[in-house]
């Protein structure tokens, strides 16, 4: 048995080492660390509650709208607040085109660059594929940022600037769209979503939104020649490396839903395990630091009440991340996540095969891009600009509120106390928190910790390409997780 | 040691064409206000100057610059800036990993010894000996202070690295500070900003690269060409301001006529940036277009000069308490006192203009 520290990661938002323990050519065991701590839920404290809404996106500059928008739900929540139509519209439009920017970065920016790697220079697809998506040379992203850059052309439109972005309010939003904007925006998305069928899918966007099996995947594969997009590269490369069998964690999957009103989403919240959907009941969710660098480890700590002080005390700790649980069990989120737990027939399929794992992750990530443009246009056609876009409210002197929303990565929570006017509490658990969390007091390992078993570690690989294969599969975001 | 190559040379050896090249130097001697007669001295200089490598560290942050630069510019100004620094070290970006990273670090900065531009985003935790934020095992502190030993200019990306930021907030639990107040012996041009604005970035670094001399900077070290004149001075919507016409709430009535956002406590009055000339995501807006007031991020310290949706009038520090509806009997000092009166004399002026025309 022998113990390599794998890390810095490259193109992984934040800093991250895994301590692996390997042996049979095989990783054994591993601890995820992150090395980093910048201490939000102790700077929130004692601040006016609607300052939440400028220092929470500052967690993350690759997913600050969702910061926005958890914050702002945990505001509404506490002020007994709702959203006109159009607040929900512009808050699904401005928070989706962030979602969807991220998902196909994570593809091109930093997925698929792992497969340009010497490593794999003998691979049959080698050739097609280090001229894609050899990092900073490749074919691809000379296409896709350029498509990005327009996209994101409907925040800047919407939201003032990206990252950071401010008009995202409880009530709704700041900015109210006006007819000659609306036209805009749909040329805004038409523009990307011609991106994506000709370069990204190879076909239209309804189709892959409407494939039902794994079985229809693949005859959807062979229809055309592999290096005819860019899905059916990855698909190729999945096939020929059996990436399917790489990187299975708990196959328990927890969704916060997503899109549209908190109590009504487009795509429903709750867990899903071994074929059984339960609904989401946020009293189960308890956050441990036994593994952590914080004080207070004897016992798990609802949300609510949690606490975040740290320690470097803790002799068992090995990680500033907490480690969140669902009713004590480890869970995974993510885009995989989310369309299992809404019932989306190919996810539900191809976990029902294999669980969840490297294929399964990436594929459904391109097949959320494939549905929520779609749905973008819809929405922005049902804006009213005559209508109201923000309602408003008081916060009371004394409150409560929980802000729940899907980042790109996965169920986001905010939990906001306020006490005389003032922040006297406020508690974070980000998606990367729940995936990449040391382990608990029943010393049950974070879901990549467990994702990583198994895989295997060529001879002399310090940082074993299989491994890089894992952690990026869930896309992590390490910024977020330790705020 | 081999003959280093030009910029004009990398950017070739990129597959970016002649055209796009120049294309680029127009688009930057615009963006650096320098007038169209300097692309081709822009062009000459990358034609004919070796290039400069560039090393980019990231400390304590949220990668909210980076995402700025890459994900937010105009994508050939993007793509030149890129290849042209070939961001030799930057753990977002980088094409290695691990171990054989930080190899290439080192090479470079014994290599370039004494010319290499270090960029830092984010800034170092003092708090605990350093552990807050560890890079390949190590303290970020120890990381930045050996690599800004041997360069030529140290680059503070956005408001981490310029001021500290959000992390050294009060009660700022891991002792963040800004790069400043480390490194003490070379030159520091900040680029403050929440992010800083990409088309700034851009601006910054391809004056650098091109001239091979530092930027004119202010008395806080920011270079002038983009950090000296407020917000306010050129927004669009100061004509509502000088007419008194103000927002009372989102999407009310003033909101959707355009209205002046300081009663909602845009800051454009008291920060120094260029939002409202250059914009964001490509000129497309900026956050005071969007409805929402600024809120001030290039600013030292704007984390802990009161609510962001105070209005500046209410803010203590200031020295008063009125509010625009009031103002005039407004005595006290400092900015928001010049604001007030300013808003006031404005007003004013406009009743005496209209009672003329009557």
């Amino acid at each position: 048995m022998s113990r390599i520290i794998a890390g810095p990661f490259n193109r992984v938002e934040g800093d991250l080492e895994i301590t692996l323990e390997t042996g049979e050519d095989k990783v054994q065991r591993a601890e995820v660390n992150s090395p980093l701590y910048r201490g939000f839920e102790r700077i929130l404290l004692g601040h006016k509650p609607m300052d939440a809404l400028v220092y929470t996106p500052r967690i993350c500059g690759i997913c600050s709208v969702t910061q926005s928008v958890a914050s702002a739900r945990a505001l509404a929540d506490a002020m007994g607040l709702s959203m006109p139509k159009n607040g929900e519209l512009c808050t699904n439009l401005v928070l989706a085109s962030e979602n969807i920017t991220d998902l196909i970065t994570h593809f091109y920016l930093f997925f698929m660059p792992d497969f340009a790697r010497d490593t794999y220079a003998g691979a049959s697809w080698f050739g097609d594929i280090q001229g894609r998506f050899k990092a900073t040379a490749g074919s691809a992203a000379t296409q896709m940022l350029p498509a990005r850059a327009d996209f994101l052309h409907l925040m800047g439109l919407m939201a003032g600037k990206w990252p950071h972005t401010l008009s995202l309010q409880p009530g709704g939003v700041a900015k109210a769209i006006e007819p000659k904007e609306r036209m805009r925006l749909l040329a805004i998305v038409a523009g990307f979503k011609r991106f994506l069928e000709s370069t990204l899918f190879g076909d239209s966007l309804t189709t892959i939104s409407q494939l039902k099996s794994e079985a229809e995947l693949w005859q959807w594969y062979q229809q055309k020649p592999w290096h005819s997009s860019d899905f059916r590269r990855f698909l190729h490369v999945a096939e020929v490396q059996q990436l399917h069998q790489l990187g299975r964690a708990t196959d328990h999957f927890l969704s916060f839903g997503a899109y549209g009103a908190f109590d009504e989403p487009m795509w429903a919240a709750g867990s899903y395990r071994d074929g059984q959907t339960s609904p989401l009941d946020i009293s189960r969710i308890a956050e441990d630091h036994s593994h952590s660098w914080m004080s207070d480890s004897d016992h798990p700590h609802p949300p609510a009440q949690g606490i975040t002080q740290p320690t470097l005390d803790n002799e068992a700790g090995y990680s500033w991340c907490k480690a969140p649980r669902l009713g004590q069990e480890v869970v995974e989120v993510g885009p995989l996540a989310r369309q299992v737990v809404n019932g989306h027939p190919l996810m539900r399929d191809m976990i029902s095969r294999h669980g969840g794992n490297v294929l399964s992750r990436v594929v459904a990530r391109l097949l959320e891009v494939a549905i929520v443009v779609g749905q973008m246009e819809q929405w922005i056609k049902q804006i009213d600009p005559r209508a109201p876009f923000c309602n408003h409210g008081e916060m009371p002197a004394e409150a409560s509120g929980v802000g729940l929303v899907e980042a790109a990565r996965g169920a986001l929570g905010h939990w906001l106390e306020v006490k005389n006017g003032k922040i006297s509490n406020y508690q974070i658990i980000a998606p990367t928190s729940w995936n990449f969390s040391p382990r608990d007091k029943n010393e049950q390992p974070g879901a990549l910790e467990q994702a990583v078993v198994g895989a295997p570690v060529m001879n002399g690989e310090k940082t074993p390409v299989s491994v890089q294969h894992i952690v990026r599969s869930f896309d992590p975001c390490m910024a977020c997780t330790v705020h | 040691m081999s003959q280093l190559e030009t910029f004009y040379e990398v950017m070739r050896r990129q597959g970016i064409t002649r055209r796009s090249f120049l294309k680029y130097c127009s688009l930057t001697a615009a963006a650096l206000g320098l007038g169209p007669a300097f692309a081709p001295r822009i062009a000459n200089a990358m034609e004919t100057k070796e290039r400069t490598p560039v090393l980019w560290l990231h400390g304590l942050e949220c990668t909210c610059c980076s995402e700025s630069f890459i994900r937010s510019a105009h994508p050939l100004v993007k793509d030149v800036v890129l290849s042209m620094i070939s961001l030799d070290y930057d753990d977002t970006l980088m094409a290695s990993a691990g171990h054989q990273a930080e190899a290439i670090l080192e090479e470079t900065m014994q290599k370039y010894k004494g010319k290499y531009i270090l960029a830092v985003e984010g800034n170092p935790p003092l708090n605990e000996d350093g552990m807050f934020c560890i890079v390949g095992g190590k303290p970020f502190l120890d990381q930045l202070k050996h690599a800004a030993k041997d360069a030529a200019a140290i680059i503070a990306w956005g408001s981490c690295a310029s001021w500290g930021c959000v992390q050294a907030a009060r009660p700022n639990p891991t002792q963040a500070v800004p790069i400043h107040k480390v490194i003490k012996d070379k030159p520091i041009i900040k680029v403050p900003g929440c992010p800083p604005i990409a088309e700034v970035m851009t601006g910054v670094i391809t004056y650098m690269l091109t001239f091979g001399k530092v930027p004119e900077l202010d008395r806080q070290g920011r270079p002038k060409m983009f950090y000296s004149q407020r917000i306010h001075d050129k927004c669009y919507r100061r004509p509502h301001f000088d007419a008194g016409q103000f927002v009372e709430q989102w999407d009310d009535e003033g909101a959707r006529k355009g209205y002046c956002l300081y009663k909602v406590g845009c800051k454009g009055p008291t920060t120094y940036n260029a939002c409202s000339t250059v914009r964001w995501n490509e000129g497309t807006s900026f956050p005071i277009q969007a409805g929402h007031g600024c809120i001030g991020c290039s600013e030292d310290g704007f984390w802990d000069k009161g609510s962001f949706y105070d209005r500046l009038t209410d803010i203590n520090q200031f020295g008063i308490e009125s509010n625009a509806d009031e103002v005039g009997t407004a005595v006290a000092g400092g900015v928001g006192a010049a604001i007030a009166a300013h808003a006031a004399v404005s007003a004013v002026k406009r009743a005496q203009h209209k009672g003329e025309q009557e």
